[in-house]
């Protein structure tokens, strides 16, 4: 459930250019995120900015009661972040949302992620999770970004055994492209297996992403990016129209929903 | 010292404190129950509520200003009997007044409301939005005494719950209009809703809400709030008065309850502290033991010059 925590940040690193990962003391927070949950960071003092601003929650490490946010540091929230030092306190509500990334148990499914620049982080911890839950599962993780200086988290996923493929849009790393040039050919790939493509990132990526999938008829469950003033149901700032005419809240109702429901304007 | 007294009366409703829920900020009541204990508040004020399902305002709905926010919801909400069928039987499990807070365009949907509330059971209050700046029409009663008037007579006659009118800012003189609602019959004011307002994005040279224009809230708007409270408070200093407006701590509340208010409301705050609202009511009981108060009736327009 929901609840604020004053947790105690233990590191707050530098990953890439403009990039952090903030680590925090939350046992509670640990305990319960899943991976589609985010998280709602208050930074200032004295109301300005006013609302809290969401994060996905990136890992978990449940055995010490840790939870890392991987940020960009993009305004005066992210700057706050990026100014915590080791032993201040981080305002944190979660965690957030209501509908999750639902992995397909069986033993010979296909998991595809499809992450883009801040998309990433949450399929990460979804990747670890289901290492975790499956011995050996079939992953394979595209990663993409504008350049090979924003890419985030290959090293890792490779270091962890995950078939990390890469595209970025001037061809500095990987195949010179976007996310979907690397999808087509590789459901191909796995045709035959039952694939799920798990997909986070800007809307334009996802929409590209979700139109390939519909189209192929391969399920595809997307992480949804929208403004979430309040993370908790109330705001109705967060509404998204579905393709059967309901108009629901990304916070509570999501942020994950099958792509054959989401209705791009 | 014994435990101060914290309840008050608005009109007919006894709130164990004077801490309630500004309408739209905390949902149907369901939204909230896992996060606060909703027995521990004075009443919850659930989200606008019409005669037909409304889908509300085109996205961007709300942009942050400094130190508030504007919002142009435009009232979305699933229409009366589906609050009646589908939240109000969770609501009745819980121990503290439900006040539904009503929105129409024309006298008929707001008696038509009245109607089908007092007859479900379970709500105690009505609020009368006669002041939503969002939609089109939403102010024509706010700004006029005569069809303010007009409305709260005609929902008098079909109700006897206890009746709130909700004022807003956006008008010369608040107390003209408050002095109508009452002397139509209403039992009490909530004041104040959001100031209309808006805002630009230079880079992309436009309005950065859909609606253009949207609702200030949030501590940016308090000190007008509470200039509106304590007006309207000296003019009619024996009607119930629920101040609202930015009222972000304990502090914050209790200077509407000196300026005047019986009871205030939590808002824009629950979208920062989702246990604002409860966290405000334990901060005004420490207040009261921390300052030998033991009755909190005694704050209510204490403030002197």
């Amino acid at each position: 459930m929901p609840h604020q925590v004053f947790a105690r940040v233990l590191s707050n690193d530098p990953i890439i250019a403009g990039h952090q990962v903030i680590t925090c003391d939350a046992p509670s927070l640990a305990a319960e995120a899943q991976p589609g949950h985010f998280v709602n960071v208050l930074t200032a003092e004295r109301s300005d900015p006013l609302l809290r601003k969401p994060f996905s929650v990136y890992t978990v490490d449940r055995d010490r009661g840790q939870i890392s946010l991987l940020y960009s540091i993009v305004g005066a929230t992210t700057e706050g972040m990026a100014r915590k030092r080791p032993g201040e306190i981080l305002d944190i509500v979660g965690p957030l949302g209501g509908r999750l990334f639902q992995a397909d148990p069986r033993p010979n499914a296909a998991h595809i992620m499809v992450g883009g620049g801040y998309g990433v982080p949450p399929l990460v911890f979804l990747s670890r999770e289901l290492r975790l839950a499956q011995s050996e599962p079939n992953i394979t993780f595209i990663i993409g970004a504008r350049r090979k200086d924003l890419l985030l988290c290959e090293a890792e996923l490779i270091a962890a055994g995950v078939d990390a493929r890469v595209a970025t849009e001037d061809g500095s790393h990987g195949i010179s492209g976007r996310v979907t040039d690397v999808l087509e050919p590789l459901l191909l790939e796995k045709s035959g297996l039952p694939v799920t493509v798990y997909c986070c990132g800007p809307t334009p990526m996802m929409r590209a992403v979700a139109e390939l999938c519909l189209r192929l008829g391969v399920t595809c469950q997307l992480s949804v990016e929208v403004a979430m003033p309040c993370g908790i149901g109330v705001c109705m700032g967060c509404v998204l129209d579905l393709t059967d005419g309901r108009r629901v809240r990304c916070c509570v109702d999501g942020p994950v929903f099958e792509a054959a429901e989401v209705k791009w304007s | 010292m014994t435990t101060p007294n914290t309840a008050v009366k608005i009109g007919k409703l006894t709130l164990r404190n004077p801490i309630v829920t500004g309408s739209g900020t905390f949902g149907f009541g369901p939204e909230m129950a896992n996060i606060v204990d909703l027995n521990k508040l004075g009443a919850v004020v659930v989200k606008s509520t019409s005669r037909e399902a409304r889908l509300g305002n085109p996205t961007p709905r709300i942009v942050e200003t400094p130190s508030g926010i504007l919002n142009a919801i435009g009232l979305q909400n699933s229409g009366v009997d589906n609050f009646i069928a589908e939240k109000l039987p969770f609501l009745r499990n819980y121990d503290v007044p439900i006040i539904v807070n009503l929105v129409g365009t024309e006298v008929a949907d707001y008696v038509h409301l009245a109607e089908k509330l007092t007859a479900a059971g379970g709500v105690h209050g009505l609020e009368i939005n006669i002041s939503c700046p969002n939609v089109s029409h939403g102010c024509d009663f706010a700004v006029d005494p005569v069809l303010t008037a007009e409305l709260i007579r005609e929902v008098r006659k079909v109700t006897d719950l206890t009746l709130i009118t909700k004022l807003s800012p956006n008008v010369t003189d608040m107390v003209l209009i408050a002095r109508a609602a009452v002397d139509a019959g209403s039992d009490a004011l909530s004041l104040i809703n959001t100031l209309i307002g808006t805002a630009i994005d230079i880079r992309r040279r436009k309005f950065r809400l859909a609606n253009i224009t949207g609702g200030l809230s949030g501590p940016a708007v308090k000190p007008i709030a509470l200039r509106c409270v304590w007006q309207v408070h000296r003019a009619l200093p024996n009607v119930p008065l629920i101040g609202m407006g930015g009222i972000m701590s304990a502090t914050d509340a209790v200077e509407f309850l000196l300026a005047g208010a019986t009871a205030v409301a939590i808002g824009t705050a629950t979208f920062v502290n989702p246990t604002a609202a409860t966290d405000v009511a334990a901060g005004l009981e420490a207040y009261l033991v921390e300052n030998g108060i033991n009755d909190v009736n005694a704050l209510v327009g204490a403030v002197t010059q």
